[in-house]
């Protein structure tokens, strides 16, 4: 009898699950007809969701667009940065699905039928023309929904985040460098001069991978934004086994053994190596923009910034984008908001916010503050074309991969060939 | 270990004579009382059990269309390094969270209860402390102990350490599972027949010989039931090393529980981390079955 029962319990729960998981079809085709330009005039509600670190600008953009519509209103929440990169899929899906949603990346929102393309909208608008094109370009996904670069746009920018090297002046001054090293060669050696002279040359954190940063600068600055580009956005042929990646991957190797870089890198997350270096720990530190204001009160007139060095200026960047969710009832009035993200109004809550606004004009930072260097280098960076994805979002796995790859690396468990080797393979799962 | 609910036995032979619809009553009455119990594993135990298990055998991003994939997302279980690994360290917490724990509970144990302190309470108390915190906050405390500008005053810290970083993380689970170890202990040591430590000394065994033949096999159970909490726990830890290493540096700490999180909701691979998640709860089962024949009494 108990094994009738059992039997009788598998059967049954047999039944229940017996029919594929998820959906069976696939997503339904995305509207095409005409679409209205304008926030619409009747009484719309739309729903927001963004992050805490991307919303503080986003709630003050909301309260400058709802002051200019009054019969809009847009209901904002917000869930912290791991927690709403985990959820977010499943929230889009949903019946309470939100209107507008803050991409962090691509990921399956569009192979997934989630997100709505926004091709119609930008060509009404004209945002072609009024962002540069590689400030869009990780935002257009070809038909394939994982190649990056190419096809409709998805999600329109609001603010800009850029990855470059921090510098302490008065240790710089110290050791005899008063500008901004113009080569890869003058980087090292003013990382030599640092170490001869007792300091901690380059502060790393890379408990969370982000020592990948520093090879993807290197790698970048040698083979080129646009060459760099194409692995980023998965382009079909593209390698990592490039000459600047190389150089990258054993340049992070020797600076390990020589000592430049703190022992227990692979110990200390971002937060805690930006802690150390604004407590004088670091000469050189690699991160973006989202710490300026953390190591600009730490640092006080001593925080300096600079590109990173090279023939021409690149960075590694991103913007913060919002999406209009495919199951959107209006996404007339939702695009109307995108359209609202580039205004002068919204550009300046960004950039109060720590976010590089899309027009460096609007930009204006008080001079000699690491916000005014940080400014600057941006402008270099649009100017030189330079600004490429970040390498951990080429696929949704990229990031893990990054983070135990260079761990092995600093740690002597692998050599650069392995390292190339180990993060092309991963590479290939989701683009070969 | 919510399944103990036991039939009644069954009063063989008094009721033969009964007429055959009582006597079938008979038999479905116990069922009934096992319903209530039946109902919710069944609903949140057994049915989310099979429907993972069939998940196992698709490709699916838990959102989008799913494709059939047979088998071969165990195949991969066993075939990919870096998941084949994970089990390992899996099966080597057990070191950590069962044999040290157990070991420890039972020198300290032996100890308190040969000579009973005043500060009994707040001893049990201070050592049990770890099996309330959440795992959560024991592992950002211990983060920051073992970090270089922790209390340890360590020159580096010990989580970016190729060869320190596993057995750090270990000795947390260590830190954890003593507590309880030695309470179930020391309990247990409570309902010994004084008699026997009695008989061992007038047969002239010191302290260790009375430890080792009459303190250890007095508490087979006890140790059944500690090594069953503990080595679950083991395999199936995921709290602690997320939030300590997220399975760093490279892949020297990374355990199932850590990998399944990430197959779901980094790699989107619902159907792979279900196949692991079976295989991991197939290998305790096995365990726990083992165990249970090794600690059986005689």
């Amino acid at each position: 009898m108990k094994i009738d029962k059992m039997l009788a319990i598998v059967a049954v729960s047999a039944l229940a699950v017996a029919c594929a998981p998820g959906s069976s079809e696939a997503p339904a085709a995305q509207p095409t007809g005409p679409v209205r330009t304008g926030a619409p005039a009747e009484k719309v509600t739309l729903s927001l969701v963004s992050t805490p670190e991307s919303g503080a600008a986003i709630k003050a953009v909301i309260a400058a667009f709802q002051a200019k519509h009054p019969n809009i209103t847009i209901n904002y929440t917000d869930t912290n940065y791991d927690d709403y990169n985990k959820s977010l899929n499943l929230s889009l899906t949903s019946d309470q699905a939100p209107d507008i949603a803050l991409l962090n990346s691509v990921g399956t929102t569009v192979k997934d039928g989630l997100v709505r393309s926004l091709a119609a909208y930008e060509k009404a608008y004209g945002w072609d023309k009024t962002y540069p094109s590689t400030q869009l370009a990780q935002w257009r996904v070809a038909a394939d929904g994982s190649t990056l670069g190419s096809g409709d746009l998805y999600a329109a920018p609001a603010g800009f985040s850029l990855v470059g090297v921090y510098y302490n002046k008065a240790k710089a001054a110290k050791l005899g460098i008063t500008a901004p090293p113009a080569t890869l060669a003058d980087f090292e050696s003013a990382l030599a001069k640092a170490k001869a002279a007792g300091e901690l040359p380059l502060q790393l954190g890379n408990a969370q991978g982000h020592a990948a940063f520093t090879v993807q600068l290197i790698g970048q600055s040698q083979d080129g934004a646009e060459n760099a580009a194409k692995w980023t956005f998965g382009h079909k042929g593209a390698s990592f086994d490039t000459a600047g990646n190389r150089s990258g991957a054993q340049k992070l190797l020797d600076w390990a053994q020589k000592g430049y870089l703190p022992k227990d890198a692979n110990g200390v997350d971002l937060q805690g190596a930006v802690t150390k270096f604004t407590q004088g720990e670091g000469v050189f530190f690699i991160d973006g923009n989202w710490d300026a204001a953390k190591i600009g009160d730490g640092l006080k007139a001593e925080a300096g910034f600079f590109a990173f060095p090279g023939a021409k200026a690149t960075a590694i960047g991103t913007s913060v984008a919002y999406a209009i969710s495919a199951k959107s009832e209006s996404p007339d009035a939702a695009a109307a908001f995108l359209d609202f993200l580039h205004s002068p109004e919204a550009s300046a809550e960004e950039f109060k916010a720590g976010f590089m606004p899309a027009d460096p004009a609007a930009a204006e930072p008080e001079t000699d503050t690491v916000m005014a260097d940080i400014v600057a280098a941006w402008t270099k960076v649009n100017t030189d074309d330079g600004l490429v994805g970040f390498n951990n979002n080429a696929t949704a796995t990229m990031n893990d991969k990054l983070t135990a790859a260079t761990q092995e690396l600093i740690g002597g468990k692998s050599d650069p060939a392995g390292f190339i080797t180990a993060i092309q393979d991963e590479w290939a799962k989701t683009h070969g | 270990m919510a399944d103990t609910a036991v039939l009644p036995a069954r009063r063989v032979g008094r009721e033969t004579a009964a007429p055959p619809r009582r006597r079938r009553r008979g038999r479905l009455t116990p069922l009934l009382y096992v319903l209530p119990a039946l109902i919710f594993y069944a609903a949140f135990v057994i049915v989310p059990w099979v429907h993972s298990l069939w998940i196992s055998l698709w490709e699916w991003n838990g959102i989008g269309v799913a494709t059939w994939a047979g088998l071969a997302n165990y195949i991969e279980v066993f075939t990919d390094s870096a998941l084949r690994s994970s089990l390992v360290h899996a099966f080597g917490f057990i070191v950590f969270y069962s044999v040290l724990p157990i070991g420890i509970g039972l020198v300290l144990a032996a100890l308190v209860a040969a000579t009973p302190w005043k500060a009994m309470p707040l001893i049990r108390t201070i050592l049990f402390l770890p099996q309330i915190l959440p795992l959560v906050a024991v592992g950002v405390i211990w983060k920051w102990i073992y970090s270089a500008d922790g209390p340890l005053g360590l020159d580096s810290s010990w989580l970016g350490d190729f060869a320190l970083a596993y057995p750090a993380v270990g000795l947390v689970g260590t830190w954890v599972s003593t507590g309880l170890c030695f309470l179930l202990l020391l309990s247990g040591i409570g309902k010994i027949e004084p008699s026997l430590y009695e008989a061992a000394k007038v047969e002239g065994c010191g302290p260790i010989r009375e430890f080792w033949h009459v303190t250890v096999p007095g508490l087979r159970k006890e140790i059944a039931v500690a090594a069953t909490v503990t080595i679950i726990a083991a395999l199936a830890s995921f709290d602690v090393v997320y939030v300590m290493t997220g399975g760093g540096p490279g892949y020297t700490t990374m355990v199932p529980g850590v990998q399944i999180y990430q197959l779901v909701f980094t790699a989107g691979r619902v159907g792979a981390a279900c196949a692991l998640a079976t295989v991991l709860s197939l290998l305790t089962c096995a365990v726990m079955y083992g165990l249970n024949r090794l600690t059986r009494e005689r």
